[in-house]
């Protein structure tokens, strides 16, 4: 073969990579900008403007805007191919660029009134993000702060990785130490040594300068040890392993136990407000690792999912409730305790989870998410439907399920609510970690990546797919049922499409196929915006970002497991 | 010789919605031989194939194997009886190691020193997925990747094997390489389906042939009697 060699008709190079720089600093600056001027339009900026990380000095706004700035600076820095000199003028130019449009916002907004449409762009929004410095003085503030977050941006990614980690762990503790200062005040409310470490740190609005600045210091120089700790290691063992497909298996370990623990203490210590949310991320950690059986392992694309919780939870229901709708009301039946009905639920759930299997079991694809949605829908305008009135209770749903007891006592706390869940959800995850190593695990793992050869290799096609279905949904219904007897009762609008797209979000933002990447999604995308109940209303708008972020950056997953981490990294060749 | 073939197809029908791709089919490969079946593109060889392992239907004919009809039978118990089909394309979990794909091969299997005993002898059949032991498959060149569909099917312990093209885009070396080792598997005593477009190789090493036209076997007889045979030099042979 014979390769063509061009050179592109170009008669001054230099000027015009120059020239290319510039547009591509330009172009980041205006994406940044322009986010910038939606976030205020739509009301986010607000709502940051309004969460101080620092009392007094500094909001969640201003870190919104200043890390803007430092994005595209790092892009910029990243992208240019230029000399030092004109690339360091390109970052700043883009950061100028990216505080251009907040000055252009302000502009508008001193002559035009744009609140008829956006009722988010009031004059106090821009007041306290400069600091109550008059239009000029804050435009240049913004236009300033823009090239200086460029700059940091831009040093920032051209740092050397150890100091680079280290900077990021400081701000990301001083971050987490500014936005939830409210959990970790309740956390640090007992005994001496922690109230006065408490009083050091905060001030009852939040974290003070020296607070952030002990938070930032004690983060760093952690990182830094446990950098140098690492070093002192890798020389002592020798070149490290470069054998990817070799898990590491105990490092993994490790990392689940430590998780674990934290989910274990963190409740405890962070109050039962936390433990609440907690209970409602274990629900959907029980419900991801279901589905994640069906589309993590046996890539069986399910938008249906959360027909297995609704059954789940009205099997509860109609088995325990003190209601008309109980069975035990109109038929022989005993009313059961929720002990006794769960296995029932948990069956139920199975039973209509091979149901479902079967009608889509030659679909493929697209079709099977397709199918799968509509399955779902069924069941949920069933549930609603008058037709099923009289048995499920319509709209309204059923009252009085009562909650679990344990020898006599009745776990009313949320809390301990939340540790039975866990230990559900231990439980479950062991239940799945067996799975997904067992034969059957393998054989789903051969019918994701090929149907036709895994039948010819003897896999029973049939029956691998219903029991991902089966298996998928007893998960689900038991989270169903939990659900059933902690709200004490279940009414239809509880079990919407969104509860579907919410499991399988959070399981490819944690890692499909992957169970600690299930508990990270888990926390992610439903415990984080309990406990910033401020951003609730922005909550899809997040998972959206969120989304896209994570596909474009880590398309594996944030805890992704060893082999999908293989399957989405490794270029297929040949 | 045994008198009764491993593998007998009679008039095999096989159609795609309205469309027939195989028109009265018969064919039949005995123990330990290699039977080549040669033909142009969409001549329905890889139908055949396809359809002996149960993955299509036929819509008529039978199809016996080892004495017993199949051809209603689901495409995991045809393989679970014996019957072992290395598809078009190699096929394999592109995104598993060497070894894990071999694994996938003894998947019905539970005896786990005749696994390892197995894989062992398989890595001295192909010395070189030893040295890509660990490597993720679907990294692997167009040949190896061919020798690991082979060695994946083997490692179920079939009683004959069905091959589809498999020099399809290979570089002559590996083409060469690969015809050598099916030759050593049939030494060993496998019985050997052979679907190929390199006529010339395929019936060299062929015991039996058929050749195949618009879904019908239009020639038939021994791989040297077809290779002189004027109408095959000059159709396939060139």
């Amino acid at each position: 073969m014979t390769t063509a060699v061009t050179t592109l008709p170009v008669l001054h190079p230099a000027r015009s990579l120059a020239r290319m720089d510039m547009t591509l600093a330009l172009r980041a600056g205006s994406v940044a900008g322009i986010v910038a001027v939606y976030a205020a339009a739509v009301g986010i900026l607000k709502v940051f403007g309004q969460r101080e990380v620092i009392v007094d000095h500094l909001t969640l706004g201003h870190v919104f805007l200043f890390s803007l700035a430092g994005a595209c600076g790092a892009y910029v820095w990243t992208r240019s191919k230029a000399s030092i000199r004109l690339r360091v003028i390109n970052v700043v130019i883009a950061g100028i660029a990216s505080g251009f449009f907040l000055v252009a916002l302000i502009a508008l907004m001193a002559n035009v009134n744009l609140r008829w449409m956006f009722t988010a762009l009031s004059s106090d929004l821009l007041r306290s993000l400069i600091y109550d410095r008059g239009a000029v003085g804050g435009s240049v503030l913004f236009l300033g702060a823009g090239a200086l977050g460029a700059i940091c941006g831009a040093l920032l990614i051209g740092l050397p990785q150890t100091p680079r980690r280290c900077l990021v762990w400081g701000l990301s503790a001083v971050l987490i130490a500014g936005v939830f200062q409210e959990l970790i005040q309740i956390a640090l409310r007992f005994g001496w040594p922690i109230t006065s470490l408490r009083t050091f740190l905060y001030v009852w609005r939040g974290l003070t300068l020296q607070g952030a600045m002990i938070a930032f210091a004690t983060a760093f120089c952690v990182c830094w040890a446990l950098d140098l700790g690492r070093r002192h290691l890798r020389r002592r063992r020798g070149p490290a392993d470069i054998d990817v497909a070799i898990p590491r298996l105990r490092s993994q370990l490790a990392s689940a136990v430590l998780l674990l623990c934290i989910l274990v203490v963190f409740p405890l210590v962070a109050g039962s407000y936390i433990g609440q949310v907690m209970m409602l991320v274990s629900l959907f950690v029980l419900m991801g690792m279901g589905l994640n059986i069906e589309v993590g392992l046996a890539g069986l694309l399910d938008l249906g999912f959360v027909a297995f919780f609704a059954v789940g939870a009205y099997t509860m229901a109609l088995l325990t409730a003190d209601s008309e709708f109980a069975l035990a009301h109109y038929t022989s039946l005993p009313s059961l305790t929720f002990w006794m009905a769960l296995p029932l639920a948990v069956l139920a759930a199975t039973g209509i989870g091979i149901l479902f299997g079967l009608p889509v079991l030659g679909v493929r694809g697209d079709y099977l998410a397709v199918a799968t949605l509509g399955l779902g829908e069924i069941v949920r305008v069933l549930v609603i439907s008058d037709a099923a009135k009289p048995v499920l209770g319509g709209a309204q749903g059923i009252l009085q399920v009562p909650k679990p007891t344990i020898g006599g006592i009745e776990l009313v706390d949320p809390m301990h609510l939340f540790y039975l869940t866990l230990v559900f959800v231990l439980v479950a995850a062991l239940i799945a970690w067996r799975l997904e190593g067992s034969r059957l695990g393998r054989a789903w793992t051969a019918i994701r990546d090929d149907e036709d050869v895994a039948q010819a290799l003897g896999i029973n096609l049939v029956q691998c797919k219903l029991l991902a279905y089966g298996l998928g949904a007893a998960f689900a219904g038991l989270a169903g049922a939990i659900f059933a007897a902690m709200l004490t009762s279940v009414y239809p609008h509880s079990f919407s499409l969104l509860v579907s797209i919410n499991v399988l979000a959070l399981l490819i933002v944690g890692g499909l196929g992957s169970l600690p990447g299930v508990i990270v999604g888990a926390l992610l995308l439903i415990g984080l915006p309990e406990v910033l109940r401020e951003f609730n209303e922005y909550r899809f708008l997040f998972y959206g970002v969120l989304l896209i972020v994570v596909m474009q950056w880590r398309p594996e997953g944030l805890w992704p497991s060893p082999q999908r981490k293989r399957e989405v990294r490794t270029p297929r060749l040949g | 010789m045994n008198v009764q073939p491993i593998l007998q197809v009679t008039n095999l029908h096989v159609s795609y919605d309205q469309i027939e791709v195989l028109r009265g089919v018969s064919l039949s490969v005995d123990h330990g031989s290699i039977v080549t079946l040669i033909g142009a593109n969409g001549a329905g060889k890889s139908t055949l194939l396809r359809c002996i392992s149960g993955i299509l239907r036929p819509k008529m004919g039978s199809i016996t194997f080892a004495g017993a009809e199949i051809g209603e039978r689901p495409a995991h118990l045809i393989a679970r009886s014996g019957l072992a089909h290395v598809p078009e394309g190699r096929r394999l979990f592109a995104k598993l190691t060497v070894d894990e794909n071999l694994r996938m091969g003894a998947f019905r299997r539970n005896d786990r020193r005749g696994i390892d005993n197995d894989r062992e002898h398989l890595l001295e059949v192909f010395p070189r997925l030893r040295e890509r032991f660990r490597q993720v498959s679907g990294t692997l060149s167009g040949g190896e990747q061919q020798m690991v569909a082979m060695a994946r099917a083997l490692m179920s312990r079939p009683r004959m094997l069905l091959l589809d093209e498999p020099s399809m885009g290979l570089s002559p070396i590996m083409v060469d390489f690969v015809f050598e080792t099916i030759r050593k598997i049939n030494g060993e005593g496998m019985t050997i389906l052979l679907v190929e477009q390199n006529a010339s190789l395929a019936l060299q090493i062929a015991t039996n042939a058929y050749v195949i036209e618009n879904g019908a076997i239009s020639l038939e007889g021994s791989g040297v009697h077809l290779m002189d045979d004027p109408r095959v030099r000059e159709a396939y042979l060139g």
